[in-house]
């Protein structure tokens, strides 16, 4: 009779898979996932960049390895702190997964009084990235760190203004511990800052152009304080370096972070080498150079990973569950004979 | 200076409490509570020259590999005491314990002493809750050493009288596991604050700078040393070897890699 028969069949197939689920939560495969992941970590470490599959792999079984016990082990059923425990660390795993799908991690330079318009100087993100930066605009009214003997940094303090939703205008300081937060994006200032020749530049023909040249990061690049550009829609390559006789950060006292009172800026285009000072202009065959004078700027790092509140939220409450499992374990004293 | 001299007199305690305490296995005695008394003083001087210098320079033992011995050495000891305080049964393991702080103390002898600088990432009560979760975390696995050391000493038959008065390995294991358990709550712990922090300070939580990979993989020794004693079964002389290996790495991690790492950890720049 076929109704026999469709009814034997699912169990078996019932049986099967439940056998398969036994054998995928066993604990021992746990032992082996752990000893993997450990090996992927120091894999990784030692390999520089290495593979992320080193890492994906383990914890990918990891994450089925556990699915299936969950299921199928009764010690979860009956030890409530020890599921919560384990189904923290499995939503973890799964956070970072979701974590690197979505991240930006980028840099990006701005002279004093220059507004941030999306641009990055360089950045990495997750394959589904949902990229809002071109939304955000804020503006770098300049920054004041002080350094303590031996040229110590300390705090950074930046002030920044944008928009809110609303269309207010808001201000903020900024610094070492206290990012921007826009629309999920978090802007930190870093130790990546500099001065900045300012410069207009008055084509032959066209509209003239107001711009910042960022030079190399102060103080770490002190004795390398020259870089070369090229002219706004032109082949014409400018090497320009900031000379200055003065300490600006005294190894032997406390100072502050200010670009120099007395300075000369050297421009050299082919053969020619000139010294401006602020005001001066520099007259080529594709238009006039006027040098501005000196700002600073500063470079950011941003960040974009909408999982960190949620992380910390599994984090904290995996460790609050471990803790209570032990609790309730540990109520005994067997060494107490 | 009051500082170094009171050091000197800390350490000088230390080194006599753990003198008595190796001395008594050989003798078959248990001068337990003159042991702790005198780690208690030595404790009383450490805080008072940690104190003084921690009020001299502005800033708290964070920065300078003198600084961080000096206050890991006071922490462990401290961790130690009130292990003994609160579960008695923990006080043998001094004979163990404190030959394993001699040696941070002789490190500390030849170490420079001189101030360094608190970066400006520190000004942050992250660094405090990373600090302490991590300082007992180390204290949690030294005394599980200590008592694994035990097991250790028994198994090769050293002063085999005296430990013969111990609880047997199995409950000496037991005891330890529980402190391994509770360095994994701090370690957990230890590293969800230095995330949160590193996001403030680096802007990103987590990079697998040295620091960061090597406490993420002895905390995965630790996770599989949990899980080897629910799923095997573990006899308690390879659980006592197992506890001695995530003593070492932790070790090496806390003392070595930051010293020979010039990554962004030291937080300089
Ligand atoms: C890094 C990952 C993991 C950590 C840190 C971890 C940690 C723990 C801890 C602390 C316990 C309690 C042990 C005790 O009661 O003495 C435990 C028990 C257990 N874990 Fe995990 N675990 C992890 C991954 C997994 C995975 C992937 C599985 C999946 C098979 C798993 C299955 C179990 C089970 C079934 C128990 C109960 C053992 C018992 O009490 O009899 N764990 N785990």
């Amino acid at each position: 009779m076929g109704m026999e028969v469709s009814l034997v069949e699912p169990r078996t197939a019932r049986a099967a898979a439940r056998r398969w689920l036994a054998a995928l939560a066993s604990l021992k495969l746990t032992l082996v996932f752990l000893a993997l992941l450990g090996a992927g970590v120091v894999a990784t470490y030692l390999g520089g960049a290495g593979s992320v599959w080193l890492l994906v792999l383990p914890l990918a079984l990891f994450a089925v390895n556990l699915g299936c016990a969950v299921i199928t082990n009764g010690v979860f059923r009956r030890q409530t702190a020890l599921l919560t425990f384990h189904l923290a660390l499995l939503a973890i795993v799964l956070l970072i997964a979701a974590g690197r799908l979505t991240f930006l991690k980028g840099q990006l330079e701005l002279s004093t009084g220059e507004t941030f318009r999306g641009d990055l100087t360089q950045f990495e993100s997750g394959p589904w990235h949902p990229s809002r930066l071109a939304e955000i605009s804020f503006t770098n009214h300049g920054f004041a760190i002080d350094y303590s003997p031996g040229v110590k940094r300390n705090q950074t303090r930046n002030t920044v203004s944008w928009n809110d939703e609303s269309g207010r205008r808001r201000v903020a300081v900024i610094g070492d511990q206290q990012p921007l937060a826009l629309k999920g994006y978090r802007f930190y200032t870093s130790f990546n800052k500099g001065f900045a020749p300012l410069f207009t530049w008055h084509p032959a023909r066209g509209p003239a152009r107001r711009g910042t040249v960022h030079l190399p990061a102060y103080p770490i690049h002190e004795y390398r304080q020259s870089r070369e550009w090229t002219l706004p829609d032109t082949d014409v390559a400018v090497w320009v370096m900031l000379k200055f006789d003065e300490v600006l950060l005294d190894p032997a006292r406390r100072s502050e972070f200010r670009v120099p009172r007395e300075h000369t800026l050297v421009v050299r285009a082919g053969a020619e080498r000139r010294e401006l000072k602020p005001g001066e202009r520099y007259m080529l065959p594709q238009g006039v150079l006027v040098y501005e004078g000196v700002t600073t700027w500063m470079g950011y790092n941003v960040f974009f990973d909408w999982t960190m509140p949620w992380l910390l939220a599994a984090g904290l409450l995996a460790v609050a569950s471990l803790a209570w499992h032990f609790w309730n374990k540990f109520a005994a004293r067997p060494w107490e004979r | 200076m009051a500082e170094l001299q009171s050091l000197w007199a800390a350490l000088l305690a230390y080194v006599a409490a753990g003198t008595v305490a190796i001395i008594a296995v050989a003798m078959g005695r248990r001068p337990e509570r003159s042991v702790l008394a005198l780690i208690t003083a030595g404790l009383v001087l450490h805080t008072a020259s940690l104190a003084l210098r921690w009020v001299r320079v502005g800033y708290g033992p964070f920065t300078t590999l003198f600084e961080i011995l000096s206050s890991n050495i006071w922490s462990l000891l401290t961790v130690f005491v009130l292990a003994c305080w609160r579960v008695p049964a923990v006080r043998p393991a001094a004979a163990v314990v404190m030959p394993v702080l001699f040696m941070m103390m002789g490190w500390l002898l030849v170490t420079n002493p001189g101030e360094g600088h608190l970066p400006a990432t520190y000004d942050t009560i992250w660094l405090y809750v990373h600090v302490a979760t991590g300082k007992i975390f180390l204290g949690a696995v030294l005394v599980a050493v200590g008592l694994a050391g035990l097991v250790l000493l028994r198994a090769v038959g050293v002063a085999a009288r005296r430990f013969a008065a111990l609880p047997e390995d199995a409950g000496l294991d037991e005891l330890a596991f529980r402190f391994m358990v509770l360095a994994f709550i701090f370690e957990t712990l230890m590293l969800i604050a230095g995330a949160v922090w590193a996001q403030d300070a680096w802007g990103r939580y987590w990079a697998w700078d040295p620091l960061e990979t090597w406490s993420f993989i002895t905390w995965l020794t630790l996770a599989f040393f949990i899980h080897l004693r629910v799923t095997l079964a573990l006899r308690p002389r390879l659980g006592a070897v197992m506890i001695m290996a995530v003593f070492v790495l932790a070790f090496l991690t806390f003392f070595g890699v930051p010293f020979v790492s010039t990554a962004p950890h030291k937080g300089a720049v």
